[in-house]
């Protein structure tokens, strides 16, 4: 008899994953395989699902130091992915700065193929040291939308940016079919803590009182309109330093009138936004949309950039509700 | 009588002719005293010593360079200054944000400078690549400016006066790089642009070719920076002139400077990114100063 379980591949923490479309137009899995730590799970696929949902896991739900983790992910022509975690990667603490926990992802995205990374954010506990280095190589019709976060580890253990070092990539390629893949962007966040730098306090300092960082990158036809979405809203934000001239009069008056759906909702976000200490911006580069985003605590950022997908609804259409669970 | 007068006369005025020799004698040894090699002075040569007519003009373009006349428009770019202040009023500290920035300016845009020195000739790649790693919108149009800037500066006025000795090699890569970028820049397509001319990598590059040592060219550009954020707090009114000048003579700036140039020495530009820094892990820092 078969055995039940994929195969396994052979070095330790890798794994592979490759998705395609079915003959009755639904993706599903033509691969996965994973080797400890690395754990795979992808639920039994409906016919109606709008995406192949697999889980990223982590035996203990983390990397201990010194893991390796490396994950080859094909998405092939047409087909869709939506990759989650159950909660936070926690990143433990490492022997010695010399102890890398690393973590890499490798993606191709075929033509007309589309790829939603939307996991919990990453938990680098006190003294751990963390790199990560994402590239996607999409092909001109393919779409790509990650979310990449992190937090100031366990703050209600008084956690505060202690890690060691944490160190973030993430490339995107474009591929072409007879000219040579070009970068497109390529986002390095370089995280040094207090050990490695010497001086007291001075990444908490730098980090100005946020506790959750987060960058998402979204790129290609699928996710076009969620980039629109968020361009926007970054461009109707009030100016630095604006202030309301409106006297109280004129205000009372206006707090009558009847708002859009839109215009009652952006207004509710920004008072959010402030009570909740918000800070973010939006920019194109190079044909992908990048959003950076920071906030006071790390509920609050997850609450925030729920909103925006909630409101905008494309990646929930396109991917399916489980696709955002992150943020649910 | 008054033969023994005439006699007395004519004997002082002997007397008055040796002591005014006498003094003048003195005088002579007192300037000679004031100038020691009086003797050397035929040995000096009429023209200034001309060693090398590299070194002399290197000198003469790292002055032009450094000069904040060098028509780059660096002053119209707060670097985040005003956004900083925007959002951190009344508790905001510009020798914290100096600091910052420094450091996140030198692990971003250095190594870029740094790599187009030591090889000019990747000069379109280096250009690409830092267009794929700059994610601000700001900041873009910052280094854009700045960089086309220093590119008609070289086109225009630098280029007629090349130092001898320049490879002919990189001033060839730097006129394809400027016809890439003319080509580029006429064609109105969505498609994203062969060469964008960031300030980093042509600051590099020119420098090189001016003969600048790398050393010199790490310390203009990122001085240059300082400068450029100095002015933007004066006018912002944080302080005054002579402030700005004292924060730009003190030793600390001169230390952080120093250490970022010390750090991103050996920095790959894949490596290159937003860091909230202060030393890298050791085998990326090992210094070569």
């Amino acid at each position: 008899m078969a055995s039940p379980f994929p195969p396994s591949s052979s070095a330790p923490g890798e794994g592979c994953l490759v998705a395609e479309l079915t003959p009755q137009k639904t993706s599903a899995l033509s691969t996965m395989t994973f080797q400890y730590p690395l754990k795979l799970i992808s639920p039994s696929p409906s016919a109606n699902q709008k995406s192949v949902l697999v889980f990223l896991l982590t035996y203990g739900g983390g990397l201990v130091g010194g893991d390796q983790v490396h994950l080859t992910i094909t998405v092939k022509s047409l087909s869709k992915v939506s990759i989650v975690t159950q909660g936070h990667t926690k990143i433990f603490k490492c022997p010695s700065p010399d102890v890398t926990t690393r973590q890499t992802l490798h993606v191709t995205i075929q033509d007309g193929a589309a790829l939603c990374l939307l996991p919990d954010p990453v938990q680098p506990f006190g003294g751990s040291v963390y790199e990560q280095s994402q590239k996607f190589i999409v092909s001109e019709t393919g779409s790509l939308c990650l979310l990449d976060w992190v937090s100031a580890g366990r703050t209600a253990r008084g956690e505060d940016w202690d890690f060691c070092k944490w160190n973030g990539r993430n490339e995107v390629w474009s591929s072409g079919e007879e000219t040579k893949p070009r970068l497109l962007l390529r986002d390095n966040v370089l995280l040094d803590g207090d050990a490695l730098s010497g001086s007291k306090k001075y990444l908490k300092k730098k980090m100005h009182g946020l506790d959750l960082f987060g960058t998402l990158v979204l790129r290609g036809p699928l996710v076009a309109s969620l980039s629109a979405f968020f361009l926007d809203e970054f461009s109707a934000l009030p100016r630095i330093g604006a202030r309301d001239f409106r006297s109280q009069d004129t205000k009372d008056k206006d707090s009558i009138l009847v708002l859009s759906h839109q215009e009652q909702w952006r207004k509710d976000r920004l008072s959010q936004e402030a009570t909740d200490r918000i800070l973010w911006s939006a920019a194109k580069v190079r044909g992908c949309t990048v959003v950076k985003f920071g906030a006071h605590t790390v509920e609050a950022g997850r609450t925030w950039i729920g909103n925006m997908l909630k409101e905008e609804g494309s990646i929930a259409a396109s991917f399916g509700g489980d696709a955002i669970m992150c943020v649910r | 009588m008054s033969l023994k007068a005439d006699c007395a006369e004519s004997q002082s005025i002997c007397d008055e002719i040796a002591l005014l020799e006498k003094r003048l004698k003195v005088a002579k040894d007192r300037l000679s005293g004031l100038r020691p090699n009086s003797d050397a002075i035929s040995t000096i040569p009429r023209i200034l010593p001309n060693n090398g007519s590299l070194a002399a003009s290197s000198r003469h373009f790292l002055l032009l360079l450094s000069d904040s006349a060098l028509p780059l428009g660096s002053f119209a770019f707060s670097s985040g200054l005003e956004s900083y202040l925007a959002h951190s009023r009344p508790n905001s500290s510009f020798p914290t944000f100096l600091e910052f920035s420094l450091a996140s300016y030198a692990s971003t845009t250095l190594p870029f400078v740094l790599a187009a020195h030591r090889n000019p000739i990747g000069l379109v790649e280096l250009d690409d690549t830092l267009d794929a790693a700059i994610m601000c919108t700001v900041g873009r149009r910052a280094s854009v400016a700045q960089g086309r800037a220093l590119l008609s500066i070289w086109d225009r006025s630098f280029s007629a006066a090349l130092p001898g000795g320049t490879s002919t090699a990189t001033v060839e890569a730097l006129k394809g790089f400027t016809l890439l970028l003319r080509s580029t820049s006429s064609v109105a397509s969505s498609d994203i642009p062969l060469a964008s001319a960031h300030l980093a990598p042509l600051f590099g590059a020119i420098a090189c070719i001016l003969g600048m040592s790398l050393e010199q060219t790490a310390y203009v550009f990122m001085l240059s920076h300082v400068k450029a954020l100095l002015s933007a707090a004066v006018r912002a009114s944080i302080f005054g002139p002579y402030h700005a000048q004292k924060v730009l003579a003190s030793v600390e700036v001169q230390e952080e400077i120093r250490k970022a140039i010390e750090r991103e020495w050996n920095t790959k530009t894949e490596n290159a990114g937003q860091t909230d820094d202060d030393e890298r892990s050791p085998e990326q820092s090992s210094a070569h100063f």
